[in-house]
C-alpha cells in the first residue's frame, strides 16, 4: 500500500488521520483516493500552486509529475510550501 | 438564553459564550485551527455552525459544525463551473436562507459570486444570474479581490433581496437569484473616470433593517442609506463622520433610524480615524453622527474589517466589535459604554453573534 502522509491542518480534515493508506499505481491516482483531494486541487482539477507532493523525500516534478508511477510501496508526505503569515 | 459572539480571525475561530446579562464571557477556541475565517454564523433556525474558511495553499471551503464546533466538516467539491474560465478564489459571507425554506444557505464569495445550498451546506449551487451578469466585464476587483461579502435578504419574501459587491456594486434580486438588476444610482465611484456609473462601485458592507425595507451602506466612498430598495441612494457621510472611509456597519434590530459605523482614515491609510476607536452612531436616519467610545482605547490605531460588527436583538440590544489588534469589544447598552470581552487573539476578520434557549 502507499502511505500518505498529511499535514496537521489536512489532518483535522480527515477525520483525525495523519496518514491514510491507498492502492494507487500513481501519484494522481493515490491523491485522487484521499477523503481531503479537493484540498488539492482546484474545482477544475489543477493542483493547488502552493501545495507540495514528496515520493519517498523526492519532489514529484522530477520524479514523472503526478503521473509518475508507483511500486505500491511509497511514502508521500503533503507539504504546504512557505507562503503568507 | 445563551449568546455566543463567533470572532472569525486571521487563525481560527473564537467562541465566546455569555447570557442575556452580558457581563461575563467565556473564551472557547480556536476552532479550525489554522484557517482564516472570514465569517462565521450560528444559524438561528437548527444550531449549526457555519464558517467561511480560507487558506493560503488549501483554497477556500465552507465548514460547519453540528455540534457548537467539537467537530466540524467541509463542504463536498465547492467551485466554478469550468465554462466560467473562473477559479473560487476566497468565501466571504455565509447567510441563513429564508425562515421557511430550512436547510437553504447563501454564500457569497470571490470572484463576486454567489452559491445557494439547500442540504444545509453539505452542497453549493451556483447562482448563474450573478456569475454570467452582462455588467461583469465592468467590475474591477480592489485590494480584498472581488468579494460578494453581504447577502441581505427580504424576510417577507423570500425571492427578493440584495448582494453586495466589492468593486461591483449592489445587485437586487426579485426572482429569487435569476435577473440581477444593479442598484448604485446615487453611490459614487470616485476612484473611476465616471464617478457615479452604472457598476463598479466599492460597497464595503450592506445591511437591511430587521423590520423595514430601508438598506444602509457602508462603502469605499461614503455612507448612504436607501428607503426604495436601492434605487436611490442618499450620502449621509459628510453630516459629521470624520471619514466616508470605513468596513463595519450595524444596525438596531428595530429602530430603522439608527445605524452604526466606525470611520477608518482612508483608502491609502486603513487605521481607525484618528488614531481613536470610535463607533459613530446616528439615531436620525444619517442627519447627524455622535461619537461613541466610552470603554474603547483612546490611542488605537488598528482596523475594523468589514465582518467587524456585529448586533444581537435583546432589549437594550448588545454590540460587539473586533478589531485587527486581535481584541473583541461588546456592548449591552446599545452602544454607549464597552468593554473588551477578548484580547490578544490573531487579528480579527469577523464578529457575529447567535442566541439559543
Amino acid at each position: 500500500m502507499v502511505v500518505v502522509v498529511l499535514p496537521p491542518i489536512l489532518a483535522a480534515e480527515a477525520g483525525g488521520q495523519s496518514q491514510v493508506e491507498v492502492k494507487a499505481t500513481t501519484v494522481e491516482e493515490a491523491l485522487g483516493a484521499l477523503p481531503i483531494v479537493d484540498r488539492l486541487f482546484d474545482e477544475h482539477g489543477s493542483l493547488r500552486s502552493l501545495v507540495n507532493i514528496y515520493v519517498d523525500g523526492v519532489d514529484v516534478r522530477e520524479r514523472g509529475g503526478l503521473s509518475g508511477k508507483l511500486s505500491g510501496t511509497e511514502t508521500i508526505r503533503l507539504v504546504g510550501a512557505i507562503a503568507g503569515g | 438564553m445563551a449568546l455566543v459572539v463567533l470572532a472569525g480571525t486571521k487563525k481560527g475561530l473564537f467562541l465566546l459564550r455569555s447570557d442575556e446579562l452580558r457581563q461575563g464571557w467565556t473564551l472557547d477556541g480556536p476552532h479550525l485551527v489554522g484557517w482564516s475565517v472570514y465569517h462565521a454564523i450560528l444559524d438561528p433556525r437548527d444550531g449549526v455552525l457555519h464558517a467561511c474558511t480560507n487558506h493560503e495553499v488549501y483554497g477556500a471551503t465552507v465548514h460547519r459544525s453540528h455540534d457548537l464546533g467539537k467537530t466540524w466538516e467541509h463542504a463536498e467539491n465547492l467551485g466554478l463551473p469550468d465554462d466560467s474560465e473562473l477559479t473560487l478564489e476566497r468565501t466571504w459571507h455565509v447567510e441563513p436562507g429564508h425562515a421557511d425554506q430550512p436547510g437553504s444557505l447563501w454564500l457569497g464569495a470571490a470572484p463576486g459570486v454567489l452559491f445557494r445550498s439547500n442540504d444545509g451546506g453539505a452542497t453549493w449551487q451556483t447562482i448563474e444570474g450573478l456569475l454570467a451578469h452582462p455588467t461583469r466585464e465592468r467590475w474591477f476587483p480592489g485590494a480584498g479581490g472581488m468579494c460578494c461579502h453581504s447577502i441581505q435578504l427580504d424576510p417577507t419574501n423570500p425571492n427578493h433581496f440584495h448582494v453586495g459587491i466589492s468593486a461591483a456594486g449592489v445587485f437586487r434580486t426579485d426572482d429569487g437569484g435569476e435577473q440581477w438588476t444593479p442598484v448604485n444610482s446615487g453611490t459614487a465611484a470616485e476612484f473611476l473616470p465616471d464617478p457615479y456609473p452604472e457598476v463598479g462601485q466599492c460597497v464595503h458592507k450592506l445591511l437591511r433593517c430587521a423590520e423595514s425595507p430601508r438598506l444602509w451602506q457602508q462603502n469605499h466612498c461614503g455612507v448612504y442609506r436607501s428607503d426604495d430598495g436601492g434605487d436611490s441612494w442618499q450620502r449621509l457621510d459628510r453630516n459629521g463622520l470624520p471619514s466616508g472611509f470605513g468596513f463595519a456597519l450595524a444596525l438596531h434590530p428595530r429602530d430603522p433610524d439608527t445605524a452604526f459605523v466606525v470611520p477608518i482614515e482612508g483608502a491609502e491609510n486603513r487605521v481607525t480615524s484618528g488614531g481613536r476607536l470610535g463607533v459613530y452612531r446616528t439615531s436620525d436616519a444619517g442627519a447627524s453622527w455622535d461619537l461613541s467610545m466610552e470603554g474603547l482605547p483612546e490611542r488605537a490605531w488598528t482596523g475594523v474589517l468589514r465582518e467587524g460588527m456585529a448586533f444581537d436583538s435583546l432589549d437594550p440590544f448588545g454590540l460587539y466589535l473586533g478589531a485587527q489588534s486581535g481584541s473583541v469589544f461588546a456592548s449591552a447598552d446599545e452602544g454607549q459604554t464597552w468593554t473588551e470581552i477578548a484580547s490578544q487573539l490573531p487579528p480579527v476578520l469577523s464578529v457575529e453573534v447567535g442566541a439559543w434557549s
